[in-house]
């Protein structure tokens, strides 16, 4: 698959065709919101911001919805159920790497032994155009977790070369969509240039950095089960759940039944939950196994460092800064939990 | 990555069963039977679970109680604590539910066979071990020596009494039941913790595998018996709970440090536990 | 038999029962499924006879805390209804002067006529079953809480603080707006209503089981307020509440 080269005029033009055409489904892009970005449904290419730094929310958010209703049932004597599945095609612009990492953490949590399907009839119809961040936000460490690039994920990867974007072809389904709606040219000599060269400065942008390699992590806590830090960082935890509900290697879910008042039937969805909130371990019995903000910060590090790569080959954590940019009592980023218990050894 | 799927094969999706007879255990728990609308079998091995749906009100996770060994339904005692297990204490013969699953690893059978086993029921424990009791007793030849001991806090809290005196009677197994206390005269058994009644048994810890089940602070006490009576830490087994919502590795909710019950559990190995600072 | 539902009002706006009546279509599914005996808001029936009843408004006055305690007696459920019934509420302003002083500010020379105490929660004077928080409450969770009370389930309130329903609305956190937030200890389920309308929390729903008063404080102090600013705010919905003093 040949790489390609689009001005910025044309991928405008690019975009409002995919929007007109709906050739790929619903159009989502970056939009402002407040002086912050986040991730819409796009009326024109004009609202598209690819120079952002991080969405209020990871575009998980499109394949496994906030809340999603997953049964509708009658009930009483005989009572019905059926799947409520809902399908969906789209296309995504404007994903950072870090967050596509993000998504193949999820379609491994997803697929598996029991793949599901309220994931994957979405997932399997979005058409993911990346763009590589330039400007990440000051709380991000994506540089040193290995996570500002990606080889794998996208449809379509747009890097900010200048007056154009290099467009790195992922798959023929992007290809496809390019040829038919965009006008797209071949790379050049020195364009790939450009594309790396750009990628390089963009890792120096980065303020936090991992003080290791992001293998190294797994050992590093194996080792470090008692460490104080887990103790003094959570000491100020308000257990509000902002890291775990911004996160987009967050994959946890809650399951509630709500019946209408007619008592005739209902529907159960799902909702997201995370380990940091407090009833999260609680069991029906009154028992909670993760009682103490300290076990579920520790629990939360575990799972971003050492749980999720074991299990899923994927890091539990790609360094988006989005944990840390939310948390109130500044205690929520990986890397700098990480970096003190090495510190400290 | 692309998975074809169809919303039938929803991870959420249950099937309905009917309660086809109640019976109450105690004044806190019940068993329940159960059979498919679709004249299926659960199909399950001891020790796994299912995950009951009262429509309206939610789901939960319950350890199927009945053997294997007996077909056409399966049996769930239950233990009323939280807003599923209370409603379904209110069904009645003919109501319908959904289950799914079953879910979970199961007591490890292969291993098992040709071996002495030891069974550690404390309280409800003895609901998910009834299910590996039976189904040894009736493959009783692929087996060797079987003691069960059942403890629980008061006569009163005795569970199944028509089977633990089966139990008592029977020549293919030593069974040995205690009571934490006693107030009145009404009981002429053993009284005492659990753990008072290991002096009393004998066993071989080389081919012997303890399966013990019972509430969190038991294990800890069990456990200490076992290993002082020489047993590996690879020949005590034990079941743990937590809150499994969705029984497929997906929610994250039963998670014990890495390991997902649902997925790895609840069936597990004491030399499993003790890497696992979370488990008890 | 449908469970015969009443509202009985104290001292409050009344904004919780006319929430209530904002229920829309589901006022039509709420009164097919349970038979409202007493709403003075919504009707002139009266009746001496019900299972469930709803409280709105504190107890401000002895004559009061002898009302609810009368209701208590004869309902089944008795539920809490808004910040007012729940926590004293805005009332519970009233209880940092002297109660004389609060009479003739009110009433000037008429003063004498009346009588008051200070507010607090119906809690202190009766056992209230279910509190349904906030100001005004959150009308799904009424309707939730009904559709417990018919189905047998239990009802559980919301245990997260309102950041977690903030995240879930894609909020700018109203802290980066540089506005001061009880979100982070106060408890959810009215999924960040003033926040997503571009306000911040004031904590109406009372705080979650467990807040991290000290963090709050700190963090508070943090955008240049004092220990006075961080209490006035508490105080506003929470006066009578130990949390804020």
């Amino acid at each position: 698959m040949q790489n390609q080269v689009i001005s910025k005029k044309d991928l405008a033009g690019f975009v409002d065709e995919l929007i007109k055409s709906k050739a790929a489904g619903e159009v989502i892009g970056i939009k402002t919101q407040g002086n912050k970005f986040n991730f819409g449904s796009l009326k024109s290419a004009a609202e598209l911001r690819l120079d952002y730094d991080i969405s209020l929310l990871p575009p998980k958010k499109y394949f496994f919805p906030q809340t999603e209703t997953v049964l509708k049932y009658e009930a009483g004597a005989n009572p019905r159920v059926e799947p409520v599945v809902e399908e969906k095609s789209m296309c995504i612009i404007g994903v950072h790497p870090f967050d596509i990492r993000g998504i193949l953490l999820f379609d491994a949590v997803y697929g598996g032994n029991n793949p599901d399907p309220n994931y994957f009839l979405k997932r399997n119809n979005t058409v993911i155009i990346g763009v590589d961040c330039l400007k990440p936000n000051p709380k991000a460490f994506a540089a040193s977790m290995g996570t500002a690039a990606t080889d794998e994920g996208f449809d379509l990867m747009l890097t900010d070369i200048g007056d154009s974007y290099f467009v790195t072809v992922g798959t023929t389904k992007g290809e496809n969509l390019l040829k038919k709606h965009a006008k797209a040219k071949d790379a050049k000599g020195g364009d790939l240039e450009k594309r790396d060269k750009a990628r390089n400065d963009a890792l120096k942008n980065y303020k936090v950095s991992l003080k290791m390699k992001p293998e190294e992590i797994p050992a590093l806590l194996d080792a470090n089960w008692e460490s104080k830090v887990f103790h003094d960082k959570s000491e100020t935890c308000f257990s509000c759940g902002s890291c775990v509900m911004v996160c987009p290697t967050c994959v946890c879910f809650d399951v509630q039944d709500d019946m209408a008042l007619s008592l005739k039937g209902g529907e159960r969805y799902r909702r997201w939950d995370g380990c940091m909130l407090t009833e999260f371990a609680k069991v029906a019995s009154g028992e909670n196994f993760r009682e103490h903000k300290e076990q579920r910060f520790r629990h939360r590090m575990y799972r971003k460092g050492k749980y999720l790569v074991e299990r899923y080959k994927y890091l539990g954590c790609v360094g988006c800064g989005r944990c840390a940019t939310h948390c109130l009592a500044e205690i929520a980023s990986p890397a700098e939990t990480f970096n003190l218990i090495k510190e400290a050894k | 990555m692309v998975m074809q799927l169809t919303p039938k094969q929803s991870i959420h999706l249950p099937r309905i069963a009917t309660v086809a007879r109640v019976d109450t255990l105690s004044n806190r728990e019940k068993v329940f039977e159960f059979r498919f609308d679709d004249g299926k079998e659960l199909g399950q091995k001891p020790g796994q679970f299912v995950e009951l749906s009262i429509f309206g009100v939610g789901e939960a996770p319950i350890s199927v109680t009945s053997s294997p060994t007996q077909k056409g339904y399966f049996e769930l005692a239950v233990r009323a604590t939280g807003g599923v297990t209370n409603k379904l204490h209110t069904l009645e013969k003919g109501a319908k539910v959904g289950i799914r699953g079953p879910f979970g690893n199961g007591f490890p059978i292969e291993t098992l066979k040709g071996k002495d086993i030891l069974f550690v029921a404390g309280g409800i424990g003895l609901f998910p071990l009834r299910s590996l009791i039976n189904y040894v007793l009736d493959n009783r030849k692929d087996f060797g020596e079987v003691t069960t001991l059942f403890g629980c806090r008061s006569p009163l809290e005795r569970l199944f009494i028509g089977q633990l005196e089966e139990w008592n009677t029977c020549k293919d197994m030593s069974f040995l039941e205690t009571v934490d206390t006693c107030q009145d005269d009404s009981w002429k058994g053993n009284v005492g913790v659990i753990t008072t009644l290991f002096p009393k048994v004998h066993f071989n810890p080389v081919k012997t595998y303890a399966i013990v089940v019972g509430p969190p602070i038991m294990y800890r006490f069990v456990i200490a018996e076992c290993i002082k009576k020489g047993l590996a830490d690879d020949h005590i087994i034990m079941s743990l709970e937590r809150r499994m919502k969705c029984g497929v590795g997906k929610c994250g909710h039963c998670q014990i440090n890495g390991l997902y019950v649902c997925q790895e559990g609840p069936v597990f190995t004491y030399a499993q536990v003790k890497s696992l600072k979370e488990a008890v | 038999m449908k469970p015969r539902v009443a509202f009985f009002d104290f001292t409050g706006c009344e904004g919780c029962q006319l929430e209530v009546l904002n229920f829309n279509l589901e006022i039509v599914d709420l009164i097919g499924a349970v038979d409202i005996v007493e709403f003075r808001e919504a009707s002139s029936d009266h009746s001496e006879e019900y299972d469930i009843a709803f409280i709105e408004g504190s107890q401000t006055t002895q004559k009061d805390v002898e009302r609810v305690q009368k209701i208590r007696e004869k309902a089944g459920i008795l539920v809490a209804l808004g910040a007012c019934s729940c926590t004293g509420g805005v009332n519970a302003l009233k209880n940092r002067f002297p109660m004389e002083e609060n009479l003739k500010v009110v009433y000037g020379d008429a003063a004498k006529y009346y009588t008051t105490i200070p507010t607090r929660p119906t809690s202190a004077y009766v056992k209230v079953d279910v509190h349904l928080h906030g100001c005004p409450p959150n009308r799904n969770e009424v309707i939730s809480l009904v559709k417990c009370l018919l189905t047998g389930k239990k009802f559980e309130l919301c245990h997260n603080p309102v950041c977690v329903e903030c995240k879930l609305a894609e909020n700018v956190c109203a802290f980066e707006r540089g506005e001061f937030c009880l979100g982070p200890v106060t408890r959810g389920g009215c999924n960040a209503v003033c926040v997503t309308a571009g306000r911040k929390c004031w904590g109406c729903r009372a705080p979650v089981d467990e807040p991290n008063i000290n963090s709050e404080k700190e963090l508070l102090a943090k955008y240049g307020l004092t220990v006075d600013d961080v209490l006035n705010q508490f105080k506003l919905f929470n006066g009578a509440l130990e949390v804020s003093k």
